[in-house]
């Protein structure tokens, strides 16, 4: 599947290119079809993957705020009836009152250990003090839309009605394959762009090599993408007030599209207030971009893998012989 | 079978010829052995090592955040009865006399404490004195989640350590996850396609004489099933050179027969037979129904859940919010549906890649005839 829209994409290039015949309004006519494709492949898919998140975002806010979260009423029931138990189990007790300090401990604990119980089953179903409107700001409607179609999945917020969980699921079956095709597009333009970049940097340090054609070593991807997780491990350590090793995590992971979602930049309780807007569209700008620098590295690396292990497989070939050779030898040797 | 038949003949009739044909002999023994190898380092191999991989991985993580999560309970205990003699200090200020004075704060004190339970839960707590959040089963989903890039996050690494390990261990477990899924997806893919093959094949030896000619391109093909029933005992009138040049080498082995005829349709098969797309997803839509079932009987779960869950996880989403053996109370099923849940996404996310592997000829093919059409109408509107 991953596979199939590259091979569209080669075979309209292929057509474009046999159909360039020496009229010269039939060029200009073919680079007009040339733009828009382009227009329709690169830039149109990023714009699509983006209109997309955007939709997504504005249909999640509106079906996730249409109620308020029923875990809020519950917790604040738990809380009362606690305080009520406190006060005839403990203070009201003439026996235990405030002459008893053993007692009032025993008692209290006791019901300080169930509402811990009952709070923490609360917050695994998804309580963590904030409404509904206030988990469902624009920002993080987006940050959400593009970890369920990149298949981050960070977790941190999550759809709680079912229409929600079908949306989500519905929402997913059509992102995800538009997301592939901008993985897949990205991957082949920045590809090109490096490996231009490349060339150029080759030639221009004077090695004039005339080589058919100049294969960007895997470490230079390697660096490459070490260098944006280093970038963003910095950038997210300066905004968050995270360590260095907690962002590169983050980062790691976010590009990995592990996402375990302990850390999410911006969704933070305390965050939630200051100006954490922007920093969440610079995020979503950033994974978007490491997923088609990821995209790149992938698609350069291929054919660089594929080399090796060719002549891997060469040589593994070679030594099997010989290993074959001197096996043959030695038993043959042996009965005569 | 011909060949091997002949040579092992000419092995016993032509002594001395021997060194000339004893070659060709060990270089076939050491093809299969080679082939097997191959084999075994592709298929059973590469699980075992996705396996074994996972299973050191938990056994690292559970050393490294092991000893950290027990720490974190004791922390919580402490919170409690530091809670407690508040609630103590309070009492003996307050002295009980008043009950809406008294009332308002031990409420602010229980506020303050439950603030205090959801900054301890986000850090790791998971509301068990001894914390079962580290254990085998639960390392072992975690290392499954992280190689499979799913990332539930309902259990996530909290010493430096452990994220540094986590790191490491995704770069390097991914691209073995990875090896498995290509690998594996092609081995049922192929599979998946010789019964389909032989279903459909079988359907259409029924229904040609009626329904048309097969096509010609088939024949060759249909003598070859022709002869796979000749072992079931039905007799086809229509190939019967193919039967006799092969019947001498049916009675001789039949194992060996068998396999080489499945070895005929692993190379003829991937070429010609093109699996519907509609059954690939049907069968994946199956796959995450067939879970949500079980799920939903396993958990305490509705079906939306359950097929919501299936879903999140095997499209490598994993929000997490919904994880199996996550209830504090079920901990003696807990380990079980761990592994359960491991099993399931391991099948899952390589009947997943069959799929796509299957569906991949057919959605080109597709693709193809659609720009086919659509150039034709864009040559004709020039």
């Amino acid at each position: 599947m991953a596979r199939v829209p590259m091979r569209s994409s080669l075979r309209s290039r292929d057509s474009s290119s046999t159909s360039t015949g020496a009229d010269p309004r039939e060029r200009i006519k073919d680079c007009c079809r040339k733009l828009v494709a382009f227009m329709c492949t690169q830039v149109g898919v990023g714009g699509l993957v983006v209109g997309y998140a955007i939709v997504g975002a504005f249909g999640f806010m509106t079906i996730e705020t249409r109620q308020e979260y029923s875990h809020l009423a519950e917790v604040d029931k738990l809380r009362n009836i606690s305080a009520k138990e406190l006060w005839i189990k403990t203070a009201a007790d003439p026996e235990v009152n405030v002459l008893n300090k053993t007692a009032f401990d025993l008692r209290t604990k006791l019901i300080l250990k169930k509402f811990q119980e009952n709070f923490t089953l609360a917050v695994k179903r998804g309580y963590d003090g904030r409404k509904a409107i206030e988990v469902w700001s624009f920002p993080a409607a987006l940050m959400f839309c593009l970890s369920i179609f990149t298949m981050i999945g960070y977790g941190n917020m999550v759809p709680r009605t079912s229409w929600g969980k079908g949306t989500t699921v519905m929402y997913a079956v059509f992102g995800i394959p538009l997301y592939v095709l901008y993985f897949l597009n990205m991957g082949k333009v920045l590809a090109q762009t490096f490996r231009w970049l490349y060339r150029w940097i080759h030639e221009c340090s004077g090695k004039q090599r005339t080589g058919p054609r100049i294969i960007v070593p895997s470490t230079a991807c390697l660096w490459v993408i070490f260098g944006y997780i280093a970038a963003g491990a910095i950038m997210f350590a300066e905004w968050e007030g995270w360590n260095y090793l907690d962002s590169a995590y983050f980062c790691v992971t976010s590009l990995c599209k592990i996402g375990i979602g302990d850390f999410v930049p911006g969704a933070n309780i305390l965050e939630s207030k200051s100006g954490s807007q922007t920093k969440l569209v610079i995020n979503f700008v950033y994974l978007l971009l490491g997923m088609g620098l990821i995209a790149m590295c992938y698609n350069l690396m291929r054919e660089d893998v594929r080399v090796k292990a060719r002549e891997l497989r060469e040589d593994l070939r070679e030594a099997l012989e010989d290993i074959r050779i001197k096996m043959l030898t030695c038993c043959r040797g042996n009965p005569d | 079978m011909e060949n091997r038949s002949w040579s092992s003949s000419s092995r016993r009739w032509r002594g001395s010829y021997r060194r000339k044909r004893r070659k060709p002999w060990g270089e076939r023994l050491a093809d299969w052995t080679r082939n097997f190898i191959a084999f075994l380092f592709s298929n059973v191999g590469i699980v075992g090592l996705v396996v074994g991989y996972t299973i050191a991985g938990a056994f690292v993580f559970t050393a490294i955040e092991g000893k950290h999560s027990l720490k974190r309970s004791g922390d919580v205990a402490r919170l409690r009865y530091f809670t407690a003699s508040n609630l103590w200090e309070v009492t003996l200020e307050e002295n009980t006399i008043r009950e809406s004075v008294w009332r308002n704060r031990v409420r602010a004190i229980l506020k303050k404490y439950q603030k205090d339970i959801v900054e301890a839960i986000r850090n790791g707590y998971d509301g068990t004195e001894d914390n079962k959040q580290w254990s085998f089963a639960g390392a072992f989903l975690y290392s499954l989640t992280v190689i499979t890039t799913i990332g539930y996050g309902n259990i996530s690494p909290r010493t430096e350590w452990g994220k540094v390990v986590t790191i490491v261990y995704a770069i390097a477990g991914m691209p073995l996850f990875l090896l498995y899924l290509s690998n594996i997806g092609d081995i049922l893919a192929r599979s998946f396609k010789w019964t389909y093959a032989r279903c459909c094949l079988c359907r259409c030896r029924r229904k040609p004489r009626g329904a048309g000619a097969p096509p010609p391109r088939d024949a060759a093909r249909m003598n070859q099933w022709q002869i796979v029933k000749v072992h079931g005992g039905e007799l086809e009138t229509s190939s019967i050179e193919q039967e006799d040049s092969s019947s001498g080498g049916v009675a001789e082995d039949e194992e060996d027969e068998d396999e080489d005829d499945d070895d005929d349709e692993d190379s003829y098969d991937p070429q010609q037979v093109t699996v519907p797309l509609t059954l690939c997803l049907a069968i994946m839509v199956g796959y995450v129904c067939g879970g949500a079932l079980l799920f939903s009987k396993w958990e305490v779960w509705d079906f939306l859940d359950g097929s919501y869950f299936c879903f999140i996880s095997l499209s490598t989403i994993g929000f997490g919010d919904i994880v199996p053996g996550d209830e504090i109370y079920s901990s003696e099923g807990f380990e079980l549906s761990f592994v359960f849940c491991s099993m399931y996404l391991m099948l899952g996310m390589a009947l997943i890649a069959m799929c796509f592997n299957l569906m991949q000829e057919e959605v080109m093919a597709k693709i193809r005839t659609l720009g086919r059409t659509a150039r034709h109408i864009f040559r004709c509107d020039r």
